[in-house]
């Protein structure tokens, strides 16, 4: 049976590629009646911060051809209840967890990864700076090449564990950004986050969404999502997780072949809670079939 | 809760845009959902369009089906409502809590007196309080319906809650007046709380109606229970977004923000913050 471990970097091993996408996956519990969370790759928090927050007042999400659009505004719990109430349960459960962190500035993100820093059972910080949907920290990070590499170098001065940054989109050239935070001191790097939409409620001619735009994921954004990884791939050399619309073991197939380590499901989450385990397995099952003895050996395979 | 497919066993068209569905499911999905509690549906699994599926109050079940009142509004309600007997339908349910039991004792006289409100297609998560077979303190101690609706025409399976429990009493009433007095249903409400203060109030309709229960509610200081509705992804507390505000469950009264999906859709009506 093929190997499915990936090593994302020296000492964060994988058991297999496949990894839930911060904002879709609650805190890991919520799926523990579907299936066993212990067998992804890895379980990726909602995005949490220092104190607690409410997010996004109004409509938070729209259904839109083959996709969605939200604007929940990084509501979450705040990281001392997650360490209290959550990483217990999850650890319980035997998952591999990485915690996505978000600040308001660069203070917060480098407080919140030095409190992480010591705690046992996170495996590594997946660093947002793409939010879309909120005034404060996010994008503004996440756009210019130097405030993302400056604070990328501060989150890893505050911390020794493995550093994740996750990219936006919404960008003129992706691979700009991948290599100054690459630079900066970033282990890996995981894209795409959601590309910037509107949707428009015709008959009572406003804006559906409460927040006005929001974030579009699902299979709509799968091709711009795998032309970036494409992308970024070849222009850093540090791993790259690939997201977008990943929605079988086909399409998460396609992003390791253009060169991702590793994979992350987001809005399949929400219509299939077992998809993430389907995905793991059907991985497994075509690599198999076609003697692969390694997926390590199918990573980039890509012809060019 | 389930992962399951089905089939539709029978599509009836109750008005233009309203359908009456019931669906194949596997015995145990039938037998643990709950009166006022949901399923996520899609007929559409794979395909990305619709991509999501949709939330709708389970209205009845069976030893191994269940039933739900689709009315069309957009993409995945129209695809919904539209298919055929033997159409193939993914689901995944029972979600959400229902509305609480009243009471362990089934001894009708001693049953706090129930009298459910519904507005429009609320009835369809009030009738699943009538229509559930089940030994059941809501059914037992449902006292009367207030029912309201734009017209007749939108009055919905009054002849099949009429034989589920032909001891309950029902009133409508209607914006136009086509069946009962014109007016709104919690004017009904006001004087059945009259005529049982002691009474406890289920309801189900449009946030407007809501607000006006929960005001009439407080005005008498009778208790209740609102089952909302609201936009949402999964069902099953991921996807944030369908949060609504309440007072702390604590009782320590500070706002915050709970999901419709898992800790409602049935909250106590002095919780919500509207």
């Amino acid at each position: 049976m093929v190997d499915l471990r990936v090593e994302i970097v020296p000492g964060l091993v994988l058991k297999n590629p496949v990894l839930s996408a911060s904002g879709t996956f609650g805190y890991g519990r919520e799926y523990a009646s579907y299936f066993d969370v212990a067998k992804l790759g890895a379980v990726i928090t909602k995005g949490l911060s220092l104190k607690p927050k409410i997010g996004n007042p109004g409509v938070r999400i729209t259904e839109t051809a083959c996709g969605m659009l939200n604007a929940i505004g990084l509501e979450n719990i705040g990281i001392d209840s997650f360490l209290a109430n959550e990483l217990p349960v999850l650890q319980n459960l035997g998952a591999d967890v990485i915690v996505n962190i978000f600040g308001n500035n660069q203070n917060d993100y480098a407080a919140i990864a030095a409190k992480l820093d010591q705690v046992e059972g996170i495996r590594a910080l997946e660093i947002n700076i793409s939010c879309p949907n909120v005034k404060a920290g996010g994008i503004q990070f996440g756009t210019d090449p130097e405030s993302a590499a400056r604070l990328v170098a501060a989150v890893r001065k505050a911390t020794t564990l493995p550093l994740i940054t996750k990219l936006s989109p919404n960008v003129t050239d992706i691979t700009a950004v991948a290599r100054a935070v690459a630079d900066a001191g970033s282990d890996a790097l995981s894209l795409i986050n959601t590309l910037l939409g509107l949707a428009i409620d015709l008959e009572n001619k406003r804006p559906v969404l409460g927040n006005v735009t929001g974030g579009l994921s699902g299979p709509a954004i799968k091709p711009v999502a795998l032309r970036m990884v494409y992308q970024v791939v070849q222009a850093v050399s540090i791993p790259v997780i690939g997201i977008g619309g990943i929605a079988s073991a086909e399409d998460a197939l396609e992003f390791l072949m253009v060169g991702a380590a590793a994979i992350e499901i987001g809005t399949a989450n929400f219509i299939n809670p077992q998809i993430g385990i389907e995905i793991v397995e059907g991985i497994r099952d075509y690599l198999d079939q076609r003697k692969y003895l390694k997926i390590t050996d199918f990573i980039g395979c890509l012809q060019s | 809760m389930y992962l399951f497919t089905g089939k539709i066993l029978r599509n009836r068209q109750l008005t233009s845009d309203i359908r009456h569905l019931r669906i194949s499911a596997p015995a145990d999905f039938c037998q643990q959902s709950a009166p006022g509690q949901f399923i996520m549906l899609s007929c559409n699994d794979g395909l990305f369009d619709p991509l999501l599926k949709r939330p709708f109050g389970i209205l009845n079940r069976g030893e191994n089906w269940f039933e739900v009142v689709i009315k069309e509004v957009g993409k995945g309600s129209l695809q919904l409502g539209e298919m055929k007997e033997g159409a193939i339908v993914s689901g995944h349910g029972p979600l959400g809590n229902g509305y609480p039991e009243i009471n362990s004792d089934l001894n009708k006289d001693d049953l706090t007196p129930l009298i459910l409100v519904a507005g429009g297609m609320g009835i369809a998560s009030i009738a699943s309080c009538l229509l559930f077979s089940l030994k059941s303190s809501i059914k037992a101690g449902s006292r009367v319906l207030l029912y309201g609706a734009a017209n007749l025409d939108e009055l919905l399976l009054l002849d099949e809650m009429k034989e589920s429990a032909p001891d309950i009493r029902i009133e409508t009433i209607t914006d136009d007046g086509s069946s009962g007095r014109q007016g709104w249903v919690t004017e009904l409400l006001e004087t059945e709380l009259q005529q049982y203060p002691e009474a406890l109030v289920f309801a189900c309709g449009p946030e407007p109606m809501l607000i006006n229960v929960q005001q009439v509610l407080r005005k008498v200081s009778a208790r209740g229970y609102l089952s909302l509705e609201n936009r949402m992804a999964c069902g099953f507390g991921v996807c944030l977004g369908c949060v609504q505000d309440v007072t702390g469950i604590d009782d320590d009264g500070t706002v915050e923000s709970a999901k419709v999906c898992t800790q409602g859709p049935v909250f106590p009506a002095d919780k919500v913050v509207f």
